[in-house]
């Protein structure tokens, strides 16, 4: 999926705390944004995602604005994931229970997905007792296993060790290669935006830093 | 003091024999109370959820005027439901003063602000972050609200039963609509309030031992769910 930006502002009282005047992300690539604290990016993804439908400006997928349609194609994992008070595998097929998928194929993406991301022993783990790199592999998990066109990522590997983070980025790779699914991920890191992303793009204040 | 003891005699006695008067005004009270209960939260708890996670002009004052209602004192609510159902008022053609139905639609509309005030606030202080997740992955308002509902039934779970327990230890809005006729709108708290003016303290301390095991044997399965979830 391809997103337009176009003269975005979004403001807290006086203060601009995101203020785009033109970007695109391509499609089919993993673009990075990053930036220091406060520099607007989770600001971003929250408004691409309309999580955050209070902005000025307008955002184009595939030349279309936000509807019902373009939702069900995207995804956003939160920097802190909430799972569902229910087990691992439960929660991963959520999204599938939400678009009617029949439960054969149900447990047969759940069980890839957890296979490739290596969380099966946690299948029927309950969310509320995983770590927290546990929960931010599931959270990814249930953020691919319906292959959304747009993955929004913030800061999806922070705090988790070096083998998760590992797993992670391989995953998020395969997603992108076999899927053509364009991934835009917010992350501090910037080792991991040049291993993993396309392009990165860099906000500071609210603005593209050229 | 030996009157007090001899009450509590009394009162064991009358509970240990099942005392059908006893029995018949508990069984009335746990009829009016329940159903007021359920058609309250039935139709308030999604509401309340809703508005909770719904972002709109005005929420401010709404979340006012919802806080405040919910402490509207029950004779009030008995006195508006009595002037409508009253033989010269709107709805007095339906017959329904003095009736258990009467009673059932007071207490249901004692509860509605409570209901929905409490789900409210626990739907805008931790429904969001739910709420996302459902709309992140591609869930409709709909969705997110069936989804509050069953992440935070336990504490759902708690307000019901705090209306419960509003319904039936409430004395104002039952006696003033039910009127506390014998065998017909007899419930514990007007019974009470009633023995206690005649002095007769036997059924009015058996009657109240009961409401408090009614009280504990609630709270208890509240916790033991909440234990378990």
């Amino acid at each position: 999926m391809r997103l337009d930006i176009e003269n975005i502002k979004k403001t807290y009282g006086d203060k601009i705390v995101l203020d785009i005047s033109n970007m695109t992300i391509k499609e089919g690539k993993i673009t990075g944004i990053t930036g220091p604290n406060g520099s607007g990016k989770s600001t971003l993804l929250n408004i691409i995602s309309y999580i955050d439908d209070n902005f000025s400006g307008k955002v184009k997928y595939n030349g279309m604005d936000f509807s019902k349609e373009v939702a069900k194609n995207i995804t956003y994992v939160f920097q802190k994931p909430y799972l569902l008070r229910r087990s691992v595998y439960d929660n991963i097929v959520y999204p599938l229970k939400l678009r009617k998928v029949d439960n054969k194929s149900q447990t047969k993406y759940a069980n890839d997905i957890m296979k490739r991301l290596e969380i099966e022993d946690l299948s029927n783990k309950r969310g509320q007792q995983l770590s927290g790199g546990e929960s931010q592999k599931v959270a990814l998990a249930r953020a691919l296993v319906f292959k959304p066109k747009l993955l929004l990522l913030d800061e999806p590997t922070s705090n988790i060790d070096s083998e998760s983070v590992k797993i992670m980025e391989r995953e998020i790779v395969n997603f992108n290669k076999e899927t053509s699914g364009t991934v835009l991920i917010v992350t501090h890191n910037l080792e991991q935006a040049q291993r993993i992303c396309d392009e990165v793009i860099s906000l500071d204040s609210g603005k593209v830093r050229n | 003091m030996d009157y007090i003891l001899q009450g509590f005699k009394e009162a064991i006695s009358l509970i240990i024999r099942l005392d059908p008067e006893v029995f018949e005004i508990v069984f009335m009270s746990l009829l009016v109370s329940t159903s007021a209960t359920i058609l309250a939260s039935s139709f308030l708890i999604p509401i309340g959820v809703y508005l909770g996670i719904k972002k709109f002009k005005g929420k401010r004052m709404v979340s006012r005027i919802i806080y405040t209602s919910m402490s509207i004192p029950t004779v009030i609510v008995g006195l508006v439901v009595a002037i409508i159902l009253s033989r010269r008022g709107p709805l007095g053609y339906l017959d329904l003063m003095y009736t258990p139905k009467a009673m059932v639609i007071a207490q249901t509309l004692l509860l509605i602000p409570l209901v929905l005030g409490l789900t409210y606030s626990l739907a805008k202080s931790r429904g969001s972050n739910i709420s996302n997740v459902s709309f992140t992955l591609g869930g409709s308002k709909f969705d997110s609200v069936v989804l509050i509902i069953k992440e935070l039934r336990v504490d759902i779970l708690v307000n019901v039963a705090t209306a419960f327990s509003r319904a039936i230890s409430e004395v104002g809005a039952v006696m003033i609509v039910g009127g506390n006729i014998k065998g017909h709108t007899r419930v514990i708290t007007t019974s009470i309030s009633m023995m206690n003016s005649m002095g007769d303290y036997p059924m009015a301390i058996a009657l109240g031992i009961i409401l408090l095991i009614i009280s504990f044997f609630i709270n208890s399965f509240i916790y033991s769910y909440g234990q378990e979830d």
